[in-house]
């Protein structure tokens, strides 16, 4: 794919291409009424509740509360246009919220819960779906919400954000992980491109990556290029190795697994990467399928094809070739005048056994002892209706997660990117099922960077499975 | 004009005998109560939570469990490893600050050319934010675009890996506290220097003593307070580093900088486990205690018995 030469009407943060995508969102929904089944005649009518289906809302004065991570400007103003539209169709309600660093976000929902003054609704993650079950931590939503909208959510996409047949937070967005890469660098050295397919099939397997990374790094190296990457050090998380275990690392373990292998094989066990209880990980993340995965990302930085230490905004400014990052990326190189100024393409993330994405992605969840619970679920739903939910994809780039919404964004149906995005995110796995997921992994990114920084696979996995033992046992 | 002869002042003398006792109370109490609300409470605080057990989703006690925190934290090889660290990074912390401090407050003493610069460059890293010192000492540690390679490099020396080699990430983040921290031991050197009365060095030179014999047998002996103090409010700061590790390594690579101060706000905040951490908290406090006793113990005054 070539810079500014999309065929597609270029999307853009700018709020002359936001107010046009909403007007196209808007427009596209009442040519379209029954694309998105959802019950629009909860809440009064008075505004487009979304899925709402609970009971009507109180006429008391309410004061809702929303904790969730600052976004960029405009995306900030869109959700707080829709508070004003809220409140204006309930004046009653008065909505407050808290940005807090997306980093932190996690942490700061455990001490809310802790403190038993939490706000109404919280930026949660599908990731901690058990947790929130086990802890009570948050509100079922099923009962609030149609049933064609929770259908409307890919079932794999429900069920991480589920746990006990309770749907638990609605997912915001989902992830997908993709390998960008930069065509021009790839042309300088005389590399062939990796494959840009559209399904699951096709991509450089582990080893091809490496391989050609490698062929890469010599080439530019030889040529006197000594600022280039063969890979972007990563963007997520902390920006070095051990960044982000759900989103990144975790695919090159778990992509060395099978699901279709036999139950107590390790190649099965490799894929879960916990046992079906959710309280042991020993014989799942340090499998010889798990530490052969792990020594193909040790390879990464061992033979200096990307940097050991958070090196920000490599792809972006050119000097890397390949880089992993989400849909985001490509709705960004897409905006007129935030193009980067060199040629990309997107590929698979690279294949082990199978390919592997997760799907652990942001969702808000309505916090178990809120005092208006209809309130608050009928604010989320709204948050989350058809035309918010457009126009936030549109404005922050991300993958929407509901069928319906893809349906009417045309680029998933007609480019590259989108389609293969599209196909990874209907292959993807939740995080491995426990409720101490975050024990799980705020221990499995230290390991992660212990191993990129030179440690072996075969000690560093086995010793932190036992770690990961002993922090779950208290979830007995 | 008749001279007269001044009264010279009475001195006010304490004797307890017009004391009221309620006003003495309530004087004190402000102080008491802050003690007791901040120093104390969270002390007692954490040694009950380290007794007990608590549901890692909502924070709330389940039970007493005794001894069974403490027991857990021996059994972890990671525990062992910090508690380790823990004594290291004091060694290296009071071994490298405290000689250079004093280094620094006796040049700094002579009034030399740029006197004034150093000591405010010097107060200036003291005074500077720790995360943002931290931060930017990590961009210089970076293996492939940091400074300190690149100086290497300039002088056909090999790279080295700083904080992602276990073997020297401790050390680094030692250096980098070491530059920052060294202004507070040095400035009550300063202080200790400038109250040294200037006739003993002076009639030692007069006597024929060099100036290392006037240092050692003069200048040193008289900064034994300095010293003291100094040694107590460093051993506080190395006990309780925190902000550099978190920042420049997260107590890594295979938790070879990781510290008891690091160690329990993993437990705390990371791994769900307030009771554990509390168990760790008051082990880092025992260790402190154990310390200070012991420097108190070493330093003691004979000659004042």
């Amino acid at each position: 794919m070539a810079a500014g030469n999309n065929s597609s009407k270029p999307e853009g943060i700018s709020r002359r291409a936001l107010l046009a995508g909403m007007a196209g969102t808007a427009l596209a929904g009442a040519l379209a009424p029954g694309l998105i089944g959802t019950a629009r005649a909860a809440g009064n009518g008075k505004i487009d509740l979304g899925g709402y289906a609970g009971p009507e809302l109180t006429t008391e004065p309410v004061t809702l509360r929303f904790m969730r991570q600052d976004f960029t400007p405009d995306v900030n103003a869109l959700l707080e246009g829709a508070y004003a539209e809220f409140t204006a169709a309930y004046p009653n309600i008065t909505i407050t919220e808290e940005k807090v660093p997306y980093g932190d976000l996690q942490k700061k929902l455990l001490v809310y819960i802790a403190s038993n003054d939490a706000p109404d609704i919280m930026m949660g993650r599908t990731d901690f779906a058990d947790a929130y079950h086990a802890g009570k931590v948050a509100l079922p939503l099923q009962d609030y919400f149609a049933p064609e909208y929770v259908a409307d959510i890919p079932e794999n996409l429900r069920n991480a954000a589920s746990s006990g047949g309770n749907l638990y937070c609605v997912p915001w967005e989902t992830s997908v992980m993709l390998l960008y890469f930069n065509r021009d660098l790839f042309e300088k050295a005389g590399v062939p491109t990796p494959p840009e397919v559209e399904g699951l099939e096709g991509g450089w397997t582990d080893e091809e990556l490496i391989a050609r990374l490698e062929e890469v790094n010599a080439k530019l190296k030889a040529a006197g290029d000594n600022q280039s990457w063969a890979l972007a050090a990563a963007g997520q998380g902390n920006g070095g190795p051990g960044a982000n275990y759900s989103q990144l690392e975790s695919i090159w373990i778990r992509s060395q697994g099978d699901p279709n292998a036999a139950k107590d094989s390790s190649a099965y066990k490799t894929l879960m990467g916990i046992s079906d209880d959710g309280l042991s990980v020993s014989g799942y993340i340090d499998t010889p399928e798990a530490i052969k995965g792990m020594q193909y990302y040790q390879s990464l930085f061992s033979k200096g094809l990307t940097p050991l230490g958070p090196v920000p905004n490599q792809f972006p400014g050119g000097i890397a070739a390949t880089y992993f990052g989400g849909l985001n990326f490509t709705n960004r190189f897409r905006v007129p005048g935030q193009e980067p100024k060199f040629k990309w393409g997107v590929s698979l993330p690279p294949k082990g056994n199978i390919v592997f994405n997760g799907n652990g992605s942001d969702s808000p969840l309505v916090w178990s002892k809120a005092k208006h619970p209809a309130e608050a679920v009928a604010l989320l739903a709204f948050l989350c209706n058809d035309k918010n939910r457009l126009a936030f994809h549109k404005a922050w780039g991300s993958m929407p997660s509901r069928t319906s919404l893809r349906t009417a964004m045309s680029e998933f149906a007609t480019e590259q990117p989108f389609k293969m995005a599209s196909a990874l995110s209907d292959a993807s796995y939740s995080v491995p099922r426990t409720p101490g997921y975050f024990d799980y992994f705020n221990a499995m990114n230290p390991a992660v960077k212990d191993i990129a920084l030179g440690a072996d696979p075969a000690k560093v996995l086995p010793d932190t499975a036992a770690k990961i033992d002993r922090l779950l046992a208290k979830y007995k | 004009m008749q001279a007269t002869a001044a009264k010279p002042p009475r001195e006010r003398q304490w004797t307890g005998q017009n004391s009221n006792p309620i006003l003495g109370l309530a004087m004190i109490l402000p102080a008491a109560a802050a003690l007791a609300l901040f120093q104390f409470l969270p002390l007692i605080t954490a040694v009950l939570n380290s007794l007990q057990s608590f549901s890692p989703f909502d924070q709330s006690s389940t039970g007493w469990v005794g001894l069974d925190n403490y027991a857990e934290l021996l059994a972890d090889p990671a525990f062992r490893s910090a508690l380790l660290n823990t004594f290291v990074y004091i060694a290296l912390m009071l071994g490298l600050t405290i000689p250079l401090a004093l280094v620094l407050a006796v040049l700094l003493d002579k009034r030399l050319p740029g006197s004034t610069w150093s000591r405010n460059a010097i107060i200036g890293a003291l005074a500077a934010s720790e995360a943002v010192t931290a931060l930017i000492w990590n961009q210089m540690y970076e293996p492939s675009s940091g400074l300190f390679n690149a100086i290497l490099n300039a002088v056909h020396l090999p790279t080295q890996p700083f904080l992602t080699g276990s073997s020297q990430a401790l050390i680094s983040i030692v250096i980098m506290s070491v530059w920052k921290d060294v202004g507070l031991p040095m400035l009550i050197f300063l202080a200790g220097l400038q109250a040294i009365p200037r006739e003993l060095p002076e009639a030692a030179e007069l006597d024929g003593a060099s100036e290392r014999q006037v240092f050692w047998t003069i200048t040193l002996p008289l900064l034994r307070p300095s010293i003291i103090v100094a040694l107590f409010m460093m051993t506080i700061t190395a006990t309780r580093m925190f902000t550099p590790i978190l920042i420049m390594t997260q107590g890594g690579p295979q938790g070879s900088t990781t510290n008891l101060a690091l160690y329990s706000y993993m437990l705390g905040f990371e791994f769900q486990s307030p009771g554990s951490a509390s168990a760790s908290v008051v082990c880092m406090l025992v260790v402190l205690a154990l310390v200070t006793a012991a420097q108190s113990f070493i330093l003691r005054d004979k000659e004042a018995k």
